[in-house]
Parts: C-alpha cells; structure tokens; sequence
C-alpha cells in the first residue's frame, strides 16, 4: 500500500522549499506531486525579484527572513552551482507628491524591521541607475540587499537538496481528488496511485483555489494573468531592479545581459489565462521608453505569461486551518511567492511539527480574513 | 489597425497555391514571407522534380516557383505581398504582427492560412557549433542560391532524398564527399539518387553517425561511431574523417511557433516532423477560421503542399461566404490527388503519421 506521512501538492519554489523544510527537520515518506515538472508554474514565468521594500510589517519580515536564507543558501543546499543571486538593490521610483509619503511612511517601516532600505533624490538615483530619465519620476527609495535570483537554478538547488534527503518526487501525475473523513484527511488520489496520508501541504500556486475545494477547504484567492518580456542579452548596464508601482513596471537586468520586464494589466480577468497579448508589448514598450529610455532599444526575444495567485490582502496564507485536520496551505502570494520561499518551507514545517510560532506568523494564518481589526493591506505591488 | 480579409503566412509552394485559389474565388489576400522571393523551399532546387504531372514533374523546384508566383499576377488588384516581413506573433484575437524593415506593425485579419512550413533538424554532439557544421538545406540555399560553396571536403550525415540531393549537388558543384553517414540499417531516400552516388565514388556508411568535431576555429575533422540495433555507440570503432565542412540532413521539423503561441491545439507525430495542429477535415485548426497547410501540418513533399495549399484556400474562402466557381469538382479533385500521392511504399510513414493525428483530432 502506498503511504506517505505528508503529500505536498505541487513542485513549485513554495512546495520545493516546504518538502526540503520538512526533511531535514526529520520527517521521513515524504511525497511530494506535480501535474507537471519544476518550475512550470509560476515559479518558472516569473520576475523572480526578491526586494524586502514592503508596505506592511507582515511581508517586510518574510522577505528579510527569506534573503538572510539566499544570502547562504547555495553552501546550506550543497548545491553544485551558483544561484546567481544578484544583489544590487531594488530602486523603486516615486512619481507624485503623494507616492512620495507612502515611500517615507515605508522607509520608515522597512528601517524599524532592521531592512536597510533608504529614500534618494531624483540625483542620487541618477547616480545608481545613470540611464534613468530624469523628467520620470520625482524620488526614490533604494535598499542594496535587494535582488534577483535566477529560478530555474534555485528551485532545483531545493529539488536536489531535498532528493538527497530522500524526498519522493511524482512529476507529470495530478491530484485530482482528496478524501476526507471525520474532519481528517484519508488518502490522496491522482491520476496514476492513490497515497494514504493524513497531511497534506497545499502548494499548488495558480490552482491553490481548487486544491482547496477538492478537501472542501474554502480559500478565497483567485488566479491572474501577468504577462513578462525579455530582451536580447546587452552588456552589463543596470544593478539594481527599477520599479514603479505608478507607472506599473518592474525591469531587471539578469547576469546573462538580458533585461527581463513586467507590468500588469488592470483589466486582466480571474482565471488561469497565461497566455501573451500584444497589448501588454505595446504598453511595455511605452513605458519602458518612458522610465529607461536606453534599455528601450533593445529587441523582444520573447513574451509569456504567467499566473499571480491573489489574496484579498495581496498577503500570503501559510497556514493551517480549522476546517480540516492535517490541511496546510501556502499560497495566495499575491505576485511575491518566489522571495518568499525559503520562511514559507520554514513556516509550515513548524506548523506541521506543533511548534509555538513567533508572533507575526499569526497574521499569517487564514483566520485573518475574520479579524476585523485586521485591515493591513499590500499596496506596494505591480 | 489594418483589417485584412484573408492572410496567408508563408509564401512557399503551399502558401502560393492557397494564394491562388482564394483569389480565383473573388477574396482579397495579404501573402507575407521572410525572405526576399516567394518560392519557400523551392527557390533552391535546382534539381527536378519526380510525381506526377499535375504537380510539374519532371520541372525543376525553381522554375516551379516561378509557375506558381506568375500564376498570380492577373489578380494584382486584389493582391497584397509584403515580402522580406517576417510575422513575429499570432495572437488570439487574430492580430498578427510583423516585423519588415525595421519596423514593427501590427494588422487585423479575419481569417488566416499558416503555411509557414519548416525547419531543418539538428544533431547534438561535441562541438556541433564550430564554423564549418551546416544543415544541409542550408548548403543548397548558399550553393544554389548564392553560388557559395560550403568548402572542400566535405560529410554528409543522414541519406534521405535531401541528403542524397545535395551530396549530388555539391559533388557538380565541385566539392569532394567524403562520406555520406546513416545512422540506420537502410539507405533512407530514392535508390536512384543513392546509386549516383556509389556510381562517383562515395562511400555510403550505415549504422555509422558523428560522434565529435574538432577544429580550432573552424572545423578540421569529425570522429564517426558505428551504432548497435538501438542507436548506441559502439565503443572502439571511432574513426576520423578529415573535412572542411560537415553536412547534417536528418529531417525537418514543423515550424509551428506562431500556431503554438496563439494556444492551437497542437500533437506530438513522430511520423510527420514533431508538433503539428490538430486539424478538422477542412484544414481548420482549433482557432476558428486559421487554417494550417504544406509542411507546418507534417513534413512531406513540395507536390502534395501544394494540393494541401488548393484545397485549403478553396475551403478558407468558402469559410468566409467565397464559394469558387468549381468548388465541388475541385474539391473532388484535389483529395484525390492527395490520396495518390501518398500511396505506395514511399508514404507509409505519411500514412502513418496522418492516421495518428487524425485519430487525435477528433477526440
Ligand atoms: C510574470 C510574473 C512575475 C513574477 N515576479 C515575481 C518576482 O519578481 N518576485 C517574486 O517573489 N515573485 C514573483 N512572481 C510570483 C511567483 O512566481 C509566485 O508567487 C511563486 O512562483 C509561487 O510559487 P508556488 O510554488 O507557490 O507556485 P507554482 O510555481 O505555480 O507551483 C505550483 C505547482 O503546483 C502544481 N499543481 C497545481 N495543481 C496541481 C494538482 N492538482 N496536482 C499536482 N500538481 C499541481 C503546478 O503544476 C505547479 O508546478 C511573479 C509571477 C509572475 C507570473
Ligand atoms: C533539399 C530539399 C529537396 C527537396 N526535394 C523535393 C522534391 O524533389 N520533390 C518534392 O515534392 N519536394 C521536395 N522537397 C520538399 C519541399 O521543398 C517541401 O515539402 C515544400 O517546400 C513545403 O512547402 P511549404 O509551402 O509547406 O513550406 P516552405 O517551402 O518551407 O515555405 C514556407 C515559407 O514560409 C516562410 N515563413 C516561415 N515562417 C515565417 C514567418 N514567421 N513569417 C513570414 N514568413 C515565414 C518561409 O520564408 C518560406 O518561404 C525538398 C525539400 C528540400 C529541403
């Protein structure tokens, strides 16, 4: 009989990191399935910026907590290669008096969390980034511990870490029923075996929604399209992440020359779309001519798109829940689940083992959504 | 943006063929191609062509392209080429944009034909990019083309009909083949082009592929290994070929990017090239209104893409209230073509390869 003493639902950076969590706390059986291979969902489409300048208190510590695990995580993997974590900071330009405060009001937060984060002039930004149109935007803030990593290589710095501790990886089989019995979970059927289990970690980014639904645990996220370029490799010109949330683009330049840029589309339907739009190229193209004139002569290779698994308070859920027994779920990232990754695999290995979680993680749990008091909202996306 | 009523990709013997019957019907056509002349394929074949007469046997592949673009010119009125433009995107809402001449744009159309045909299949092996390592259609385009020979001394890898062609052709053009390689048990192309060659000298070697190239800058010599029942390396029977250039024509691929891209119902048949879409009877794909002909749908030959072309203009334009004079005769006649083509021993895996799709179209 095939048993398993947890079943992580997806092979995602999220479920990567939970299952090499879970391992080398001790736990043995684990199983972890994916409808297809590492890094084919979101984890493989997208920006895969990792930036701790947040909004609220709540993403400022995952994110700080996160980049103190990059900062080693190639020597705490043993993993062969380089991650290629390029740490030159994320600038994030203001464009109004009013962004303007809600940068200060950051900052301020940001600092007391200890992240290094500092607001710059139009110059001082200038003299980081010199190809920046001046005439675009009318401050900054910039913190140099900000980054990219490249995914591809992370997730399977994770994938192998965790085969070594003798995870059980199932690619190309989907799940596509739990059961349930008595308020506890019984088995996990896919398409090729059926796993007895009574725990299940629910990482199944764009698909978290129905993940849900087939436990009957109700998780109030939805699934949007953000499509994402990448030009022909140049050479090495930018350090840091430019981003506006104003101007609505985010664009990186990688290690291999490339830039990689993404903004999203306010009109963008709830459903599990991924498709490419020539919109998103002609508006790309504005705004970037716009912000980074230089980098706007560079030529497309390439567009694709990609899911945002979104949360009523654009704050993930890494959490239990008193719905069902043995249920965890960690998802609802909201367009930042890649930085992420390494305090969620931490986070739900603690909560899988009964372990007193620290305070914050609290705001973490899905019961925050009946917290009235709860109103701490994330606007400092794109 | 501007509308157009029927856009054709690809200007080879299929797109031209699909050109002429839509316009034969009374549509307007846009006929857009990467390169410099109509013609695909065509333009570099010198030699001549074997089949029947309705698709100009016995005519070289050049002079029929010139057959087919001329056939054109009495519907100048309704005829839009853009030539040297090449189409970077299809995209759901039947918005295709190009990219000619430094610029980008983008057109709206109502209905399309993919007959984008396809790409040449490479070989992985140690320093398979060192200058000197062409694919062999690539060698007829310059030979042909251009009038640029690949080197001196040259092996060929893989002995379908175009390997065989184009070992021929460089052997009149002057160049010595040294060896032409077969990874299998078989010679893979007609035996009469394969008798020319043994007739001048060449060495046919199967069981036998390329396992390693050397050269500084550019190529100098290739190592061989022969290969047991199941393709693997038998060890201890490297040898070395010295050459200047080596030849690879193990078969083409679909190109089936921009059909892929607008989320078309695409099928993995190993029979027919890789990924081809899924298609209704009447050549439609998954999208409504974008049909697909010629080697995008399944690499065959320059006769039956060109039938395939007829027979999906004839219906593309029925699609869109065009109905041709001799619609129904045409009809008839052209699957009938069709089916005689790929009778026989040669069209086997033809006939493999299109059960399989057909099979998966319609579930
Ligand atoms: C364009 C774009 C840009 C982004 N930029 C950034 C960025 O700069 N920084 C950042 O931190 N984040 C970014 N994100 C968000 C980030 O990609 C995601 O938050 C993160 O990758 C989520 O990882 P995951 O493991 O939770 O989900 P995924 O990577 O989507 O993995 C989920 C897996 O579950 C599998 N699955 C689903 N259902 C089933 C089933 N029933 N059975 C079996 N398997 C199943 C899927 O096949 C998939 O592999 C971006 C996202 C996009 C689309
Ligand atoms: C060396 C060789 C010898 C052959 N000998 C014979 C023979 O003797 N008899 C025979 O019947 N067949 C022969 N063939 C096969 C025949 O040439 C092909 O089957 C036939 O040309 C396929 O026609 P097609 O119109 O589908 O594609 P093609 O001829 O490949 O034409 C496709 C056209 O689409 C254009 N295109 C592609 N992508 C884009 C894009 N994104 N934007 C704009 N334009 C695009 C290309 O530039 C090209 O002009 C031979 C082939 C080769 C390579």
């Amino acid at each position: 009989m095939n048993k398993a003493s947890i079943v992580v639902i997806g092979a995602g950076i999220s479920g990567l990191s939970a299952a090499y969590n879970l391992a080398k706390r001790g736990l043995k059986d684990i199983v972890v399935i994916d409808k297809a291979y590492i890094t084919s969902g979101s984890t493989g489409r997208c920006g895969a910026g990792v930036r701790q300048q947040w909004g609220t208190a709540l993403n400022c510590i995952l994110a700080k907590k996160s980049i103190d695990f990059f900062m080693h995580a190639k020597e705490d993997l043993g993993y062969e290669k380089d991650i290629e974590f390029k740490q030159e900071g994320y600038l994030i330009l203001s464009t109004s008096e009013a962004e303007d405060k809600v940068f200060d009001k950051n900052v301020q937060l940001q600092n007391s969390i200890g992240i290094p984060s500092q607001r710059l002039t139009v110059e001082e930004a200038l003299k980081i980034v010199p190809h920046l149109n001046p005439n675009a935007f009318t401050s900054a803030s910039f913190c140099k511990t900000d980054g990219h990593i490249n995914p591809f290589l992370m997730s399977e710095a994770y994938y192998l870490a965790a085969k070594k501790l003798g995870v059980t990886f199932y690619f190309f089989e989907e799940v596509t029923e739990i059961i349930v019995k008595d308020k506890s979970i019984e088995k996990v059927i896919t398409d090729k075996r059926v796993i007895y289990t009574d725990k299940v970690v629910n990482a199944a980014g764009g698909f978290a929604r129905e993940v849900g639904e087939m436990a009957g645990v109700e998780i109030p996220v939805f699934s949007e399209n953000h499509e994402i370029l990448v030009t022909e490799p140049t050479k090495q010109m930018q350090g840091p992440m430019v981003m506006s949330f104003s101007k609505n683009i985010y664009c990186q330049q990688v290690p291999h020359g490339s830039f990689l840029m993404g903004r999203s589309n306010p009109k963008a339907l709830h459903d599990h779309d991924i498709s490419s739009s020539w919109q998103f190229l002609d508006e790309m193209a504005k705004t970037v001519c716009n912000i980074l004139p230089k980098v706007g002569q560079l030529r497309v290779i390439r567009t694709w798109g990609g899911s945002y698994n979104i949360s009523p308070d654009h704050q993930p859920f890494i959490s239990d829940t008193e719905q069902l027994n043995g249920y965890f779920m960690a998802c609802g990232y909201s367009g930042h689940g890649f930085m992420f990754a390494p305090i969620t695999g931490e986070l739900i290995t603690e909560m899988v083992f009964g372990d007193k979680l620290e305070d914050y993680a609290k705001d973490l749990n899905i019961k925050r959504l009946d917290d009235k008091n709860f109103t701490d909202f994330e606007q400092s996306v794109v | 943006m501007d509308k157009f009523d029927l856009v054709i990709i690809g200007g080879g013997p299929a797109g031209l063929s699909a050109a002429r019957i839509a316009l034969e019907a009374g549509l307007s056509v846009t006929l857009i191609d990467r390169s410099i002349s109509l013609g695909g394929q065509l333009i570099k074949q010198t030699h001549k062509f074997f089949g029947s007469k309705a698709q100009y046997a016995k005519t070289r592949g050049i002079d029929i392209a010139n057959i087919l673009i001329n056939d054109l010119d009495e519907y100048k009125d309704r005829l839009h080429i853009l030539k040297e433009a090449t189409v970077v995107a299809l995209y759901k809402d039947y918005v295709i944009t190009v990219y000619q001449f430094n610029k980008y744009f983008k057109i709206q159309a109502k209905s399309i034909i993919v007959a984008t045909g396809a790409s040449e299949k490479v070989l992985a092996f140690e320093n398979n990019d060192l200058p000197g390592i062409y694919g062999a259609g690539a060698v007829q385009t310059l030979m042909n083309l251009y009038g640029v020979l690949p080197g001196k001394e040259v092996v060929m890898v893989g002995s379908g009909n175009i390997g065989l062609i184009v070992s021929y052709q460089m052997i009149q053009a002057g160049v010595k083949v040294k060896a032409l390689l077969e990874a299998s048990d078989h010679i893979g192309g007609y035996l009469v082009h394969a008798s020319k060659l043994v007739r001048l000298g060449v060495p046919i070697l199967t069981r036998t592929t390329v396992k390693k190239a050397y050269g500084k800058n550019k190529l100098e010599k290739i190592q061989t290994v022969e290969l047991d029942e199941q393709w693997n390396y038998i060890e201890g029977t490297e040898t070395e070929i010295s050459c200047d250039a080596l030849c690879i024509s193990v078969g083409l691929t679909p190109l089936h990017q921009l059909l892929s891209m607008a989320e078309i119902d695409m099928i993995y048949v190993n029979e027919l090239g890789g990924l081809i879409p899924k298609l209704k009877k009447n050549y439609e794909t998954s999208m409504p209104r974008v049909f697909a002909c010629g080697d995008v749908t399944g690499i065959e030959e320059a006769s039956s893409a060109m039938v395939e072309g007829k027979l999906a203009g004839l219906l593309a334009s029925k699609s869109l209230g065009f109905i041709h004079p001799e619609f129904e005769l045409l009809e008839k006649n052209l699957v009938e073509q069709l089916n005689n083509l790929r009778q026989g021993p040669c069209g086997v895996k033809i006939r493999l390869g299109l059960e399989k799709a057909e099979v998966n179209s319609h579930d």
